[in-house]
């Protein structure tokens, strides 16, 4: 018998690689996180972010200060209690869980120059998130799924944020190159032939998220569901490197058609899944759209827009970084839970109170052309979406190189 | 091996490493070859991406202790 050489993997030794060898392509990992905010909505409500990253800032504030911020008009809700908050710890677990499982994590220091550029970056997806009332998963990758129409006018303002911060980020590269060198460290990072330790620990850190989820039974199944998805979810993102701001950015700048496709695969899933759930009654059908439309749509979407691309990560992005041991993108985390009470008290406020009723409306297309036309118009604005990505891919026509 | 140019984008997260390759090529002689250092995992898939995209040669890719030195040559 010919010899070839080549020991046979365990079966574990290759369940372990399917999982971890490589990243899994990014349509994947939209597909997985769209039937998880199916699964999300039928718990409660669907995904979202922001909510969650002001509820941390907030509480942070009211318990240091004694400010007292609330939330949407009522108390303020404990961190541990708001599933959205819950959802946005589980998934930075899940993410450094799985980061720790492919030997990925390390604690990953940038040039200071690049932590600045996530607190400011930070700051400005906060008011961005207030002013828009959402962001990327509100009005964005839920909010499309819901047939908002606040959504594809949030959407189109990311667009044009991110084209503005891309000018800016080119700019800054070539004419201040100093901004992202300097002093850099790295700290428990796995590499040739070190930190064979991080599988063990990953899976330490996401039985743990486990626990969490469960010890929640006791007070509410509904906190217990949010974090399980929540510790999905991050394992989901750091797998598949799944990122809404290269899906809207990647067209500005390299080209590359996958993370847009990505979104595009999870949007599609979870429409379906929303309309079904919207259809039937099952919840009601005014969820995730938000009266937005249109002006605070456009100009949130445009703040938010330009803030997660100077940070390197909208919410979801800077929690999976954050937990793959990114430190610029715990400094955007810190820039959006401080800034969101206060840009909430004293530009979102004042803002909604002057603008006039008509352009802070709640527009969910069905009621205008009823479910059947509106999933045609969504599927159709996802085909035109799609078509444009992978010509500009080809072509290269609004790419930057 | 040994770069013509070093791009030290050790520390740095999406989109940097990638961005600053794209500019850095800009200005480079065809057949010379970048050395880029980088600690994101993202560009070990980004970067033979990019090569492949934009028909730059990636001559090697070498594990280093913290991360991954990537050998590209401008064609």
């Amino acid at each position: 018998m010919a010899e070839t050489g080549l020991k046979k993997k365990g079966i574990l030794a290759e369940l372990y690689g399917i999982f971890f060898s490589k990243s899994w392509p990014m349509w994947v990992g939209g597909i997985l996180l769209g039937v998880g905010n199916i699964l999300l909505f039928l718990v409660l409500k669907p995904w979202g972010a922001s909510g969650g990253i002001y509820v941390w800032g907030a509480n942070l504030f009211n318990s240091v200060f004694g400010t007292g911020f609330g939330f949407k008009g009522g108390p303020l809700p404990p961190v541990g209690m708001f599933p959205y908050s819950i959802i946005c710890f589980l998934l930075l677990l899940g993410a450094m869980g799985a980061a720790l499982m492919a030997k990925q994590f390390a604690f990953r220091f940038p040039p200071v120059g690049e932590l600045l550029k996530g607190l400011i970056g930070g700051v400005i997806m906060g008011i961005g998130a207030v002013v828009g009332k959402s962001c990327t998963l509100g009005g964005f990758f839920s909010g499309m799924a819901a047939l908002s129409m606040g959504a594809v006018v949030f959407t189109i303002g990311l667009g044009i944020g991110t084209w503005i911060a891309v000018k800016y980020l080119i700019f800054e590269i070539t004419k201040f190159p100093k901004v992202s060198s300097g002093k850099t460290a790295s700290l428990l990072g796995a590499g040739k032939g070190k930190g064979s330790w991080q599988p063990y620990v990953g899976a330490l850190v996401l039985i743990w998220g486990l626990v969490i989820a469960f010890k929640y039974t006791d007070s509410s199944s509904v906190r217990a569901w949010y974090a399980a998805i929540g510790l999905f979810f991050g394992f989901v993102c750091q797998r598949s490197r799944f990122c809404l701001v290269r899906a809207l950015r990647e067209p500005f700048t390299s080209g590359d058609s996958k993370p847009a496709v990505g979104a595009i695969a999870g949007i599609l899933v979870a429409m379906f899944g929303f309309t079904v759930i919207k259809f039937m009654g099952i919840r009601g059908d005014m969820l995730w759209v938000w009266p937005h439309f249109w002006l605070p749509a456009i100009i949130g979407g445009i703040i938010f827009g330009v803030g997660m691309t100077i940070s390197g990560g909208c919410i979801v992005g800077s929690l999976w970084r954050a937990g793959e041991g990114h430190i610029k993108l715990y400094f955007a985390l810190i820039g959006a839970a401080l800034t969101m009470p206060f840009a909430t008290k004293y530009i979102a406020a004042p803002l909604y109170a002057a603008l006039p009723a008509s352009m802070q409306t709640k527009v969910f297309l069905p009621n205008y052309v009823g479910y059947g036309a509106s999933v045609g118009i969504f599927v159709l604005f996802l085909l035109v979406w799609y078509y444009l990505v992978k010509w500009n891919e080809r072509t290269g026509k609004f790419s930057a190189y | 091996m040994q770069g013509d140019q070093i791009l030290d984008c050790k520390g740095l997260s999406c989109p940097m490493p990638i961005m600053k390759l794209a500019i850095a090529m800009k200005k480079l002689d065809t057949g010379k070859v970048i050395e880029l250092l980088g600690t994101d995992p993202g560009s070990k898939e980004d970067v033979p991406a990019w090569c492949d995209r934009t028909g730059n040669s990636l001559l090697e890719v070498v594990e280093e202790d913290d991360g991954f030195t990537f050998f590209i040559r401008k064609e």
